[in-house]
């Protein structure tokens, strides 16, 4: 894309959010669905369809930070960039691929990549299911398959929607991936979640900068104490960290072999899993005792970064993979 | 820091340049250092194989004895040297830039040349026993005269002044003026009359660092870099490019560190305590992480960024990255620690100096509140 016309795809995305950001955890069904379908409006899902793609794995990962800037309820990891793009890679190995509804992802239980043994379903999870009829996973084989979606489970995350698989029907067999569109497909994940992940705490710290400025106590603003200056020093260094490392590995999806690219997202997802955690602590201290009430937004942030930590995959399985010798 | 999308590639005729150099390096390999060769004095010899071959100062402009290249191509030469175990290429380079952004063109054209082929050594003297963090509250004075100074004071931390020829000197020209808007910077030869250096033994041995005694020493006046006042300005755009993990080189050494850390994790994966697999992969993360880190700030640089604040943050990240890295390496390991003079553990205490030297970590982490996030001074 051009860099104008990114930036104007951009722009509409961010007042979206400005719109419809949710200002605490009770959100009515129906605002959920309208803003789901201002979202839709938007047509990012197509932003991948055409071929070659419009967009690039970078501008992609790039308007998935800014969907994570403020608490929002709708699926655009989910429904608008990670069902799609399996959806295109499917496409490009098979050919024309039909797929009732509207897809998400499907994940294992406790929300990291489908392990093995996953071809009925039973043991996974429909993912960030906003306005989604089904869930697509692939399995070690390759195998591509479809579920739709069965009733909500919980997490602690309100505003990600989470559902069983219907166990009514077996899954449908979409197609076979090789292993190299597999790693591809595993790292355009890593990365796009992990970018979502990098906004949310690049934009709580902001926010918590901005209020360190204004809040005053001892008669001056908190922000200019050295305290609370090196914490936020920290979490800015922890925030750009996590940022360099997905907007790389996003750009390593454009441009490198898929075998790098997923090396790039792991160590991405991994910096990210410690790092915006740490972020949204500092912003919450910085808050203080108004981040710890219902109505203020900083636990829909730690939910959201908390669980995020868990999706796809977790530090205690990225690490040792990365201690691994290079050419093992 | 922009969020629009960057070009994290390398230049289309960076692989060209690596294989050129990895041709030149198989043909010039590192020469032995002599028995009771000062490690400086090696280096010396070692940075004029470099420039003979053409390898020192690829980012600086031809007419200044340069190759008129990018910052991205000094890297990938800094790069190879550190994945060959080589000494990286001479810690000139942000010398350079204070001269290129600073020097008059008559001085470009006589120094940097020179400085680029080793003809001349240069050090740094900014910091001194009483200015450390407090930079601009040095007290060494250059006094002016007709058409000359004549300076006073003492300075710290002037790595190698033993083996210079010219020290980038930093002095106040004014007493009453605010400290970071009375500072000058001169360009100042060290068999000068009134120079005395002595040299300091550090924690791991070496002596690197020195102390540089200034008693009534004569600067001539069109030996001043800059306007009178030039001085902060000056020292703050040397230290955002030493800060900057860019231009440091130490980036490979680390690579090659780790990959020794995973080979041994593999050899005894039977019997490794609990924890120090996920220690190490927290460590190729950090490192990766600086890498990709290293990689934005070039591509931001290419596209028109000078370095900046951001600089701090660099360092930060640097910083945890070897400092962790090294902590790690004593666990993996721990023999290290039962002999006298080895590498790692020299590695190891040099480590512990990086949240000191080119500003201590607190130093960067008020640069990062006050010029990056602006939050207000304290009042």
């Amino acid at each position: 894309m051009e860099t104008e016309e990114f930036r104007l795809v951009r722009e509409a995305l961010r007042a979206f959010a400005e719109r419809y950001r949710c200002a605490s955890a009770e959100v009515k069904p129906a605002d959920r669905a309208a803003a789901q379908q201002a979202l839709d409006a938007l047509g990012l899902a197509e932003l991948r369809a055409s071929t070659p793609p419009s967009a690039t794995a970078q501008e992609c990962a790039l308007l998935a930070e800014e969907h994570g800037r403020y608490p929002l309820a709708t699926s655009f990891l989910g429904t608008g960039l990670l069902a799609p793009e399996l959806l295109r890679l499917l496409e490009a190995e098979d050919g024309p691929v039909t797929c009732d509804g509207v897809p998400t992802v499907a994940l294992a239980r406790d929300l990291r990549l489908p392990g093995r043994g996953t071809t009925d379903g039973a043991d996974l999870v429909g993912w960030d299911c906003q306005g989604a009829d089904g869930a697509l996973w692939v399995a070690d084989d390759g195998t591509v398959r479809w579920s739709g979606l069965g009733t909500p489970t919980p997490t602690t995350d309100p505003l990600r929607t989470v559902r069983a698989l219907r166990s009514d029907a077996p899954p449908a067999v979409l197609g076979r991936l090789d292993a190299e569109r597999r790693q591809y497909w595993q790292a355009w994940a890593l990365v796009m979640v992990t970018s979502e992940l990098v906004g949310g705490a690049r934009s709580f710290l902001a926010q918590s900068t901005d209020y360190a400025r204004e809040r005053t106590q001892y008669g001056r603003p908190i922000g200019s104490f050295q305290a609370v200056q090196h914490l936020l020093a920290d979490a800015t260094v922890a925030v750009e960290a996590c940022t360099s490392a997905v907007r790389y590995a996003a750009w390593c999806l454009d441009h490198a072999p898929p075998e790098a690219a997923l090396a790039a997202a792991r160590v991405a997802k991994a910096e990210a899993n410690e790092s915006a955690v740490e972020a949204v602590y500092t912003g919450m201290q910085v808050f203080g005792g108004i981040a710890q009430t219902w109505e203020h937004t900083a636990h829909l942030y730690l939910r959201r970064v908390l669980l995020g930590a868990t999706v796809l995959a977790r530090s205690a399985d990225l690490l040792p993979v990365l201690a691994a010798p290079a050419q093992a | 820091m922009t969020d629009d999308t960057l070009d994290f590639g390398d230049p289309a005729d960076l692989e060209q340049l690596r294989r050129e150099f990895r041709a030149w390096l198989a043909a010039n390999p590192l020469p032995e250092r002599l028995p009771d060769e000062p490690a400086a004095v090696f280096l010396h010899r070692w940075h004029r194989q470099l420039h003979a071959g053409g390898w020192v100062g690829l980012d600086v402009p031809v007419r200044y004895g340069g190759r008129g290249l990018t910052a991205l191509h000094q890297v990938a030469v800094s790069d190879e040297l550190g994945a060959c175990r080589a000494p990286g290429v001479p810690r000139i380079g942000y010398l350079a830039h204070a001269l290129l952004e600073f020097g008059s063109e008559e001085q470009r054209l006589r120094l940097l040349p020179r400085m680029l082929s080793g003809d001349d050594v240069w050090c740094q003297g900014f910091s001194e026993p009483g200015a450390g963090s407090d930079l601009a509250g040095m007290s060494t004075y250059a006094e002016r005269h007709d058409g000359h100074y004549t300076v006073r004071g003492q300075k710290l931390w002037t790595s190698y002044a033993q083996y210079s020829d010219y020290c980038l000197l930093l002095a106040r020209t004014d007493r009453s003026a605010p400290a970071h808007s009375s500072l000058s910077a001169f360009v100042l030869p060290l068999d000068r009359e009134g120079v005395t250096v002595r040299p300091l033994r550090a924690a791991n041995g070496d002596d690197e660092f020195c102390e540089l005694f200034l008693d009534d020493v004569r600067i001539e006046e069109d030996e001043r870099i800059g306007a009178e006042g030039d001085g902060w300005p000056l020292a703050m755009t040397t230290v955002n490019y030493e800060r900057n993990a860019l231009d440091t080189g130490h980036l490979s050494k680390y690579g090659l560190l780790l990959e020794r850390l995973r080979q041994v994790l593999q050899d005894r994966r039977d019997d490794l305590p609990d924890g120090l697999a996920s220690a190490v992969g927290r460590c190729v993360a950090d490192y990766q992480v600086l890498v990709a880190h290293a990689r934005r700030r070039t591509a931001e640089r290419l596209a028109g960024q000078g370095a900046g604040p951001e600089s701090s943050v660099d360092k930060l990240l640097m910083t945890r990255t070897e400092q962790r890295l090294y902590e790690t390496a004593l666990k993996v390991l721990p023999e290290e620690l039962f002999r006298e003079g080895g590498e790692v553990f020299g590695e190891y205490l040099y480590s512990r100096a990086a949240s000191v030297y080119g500003g201590t970590s607190q130093i960067q982490r008020n640069i990062i509140a006050k010029r990056l996030l602006r939050l207000p001074s304290a009042g």
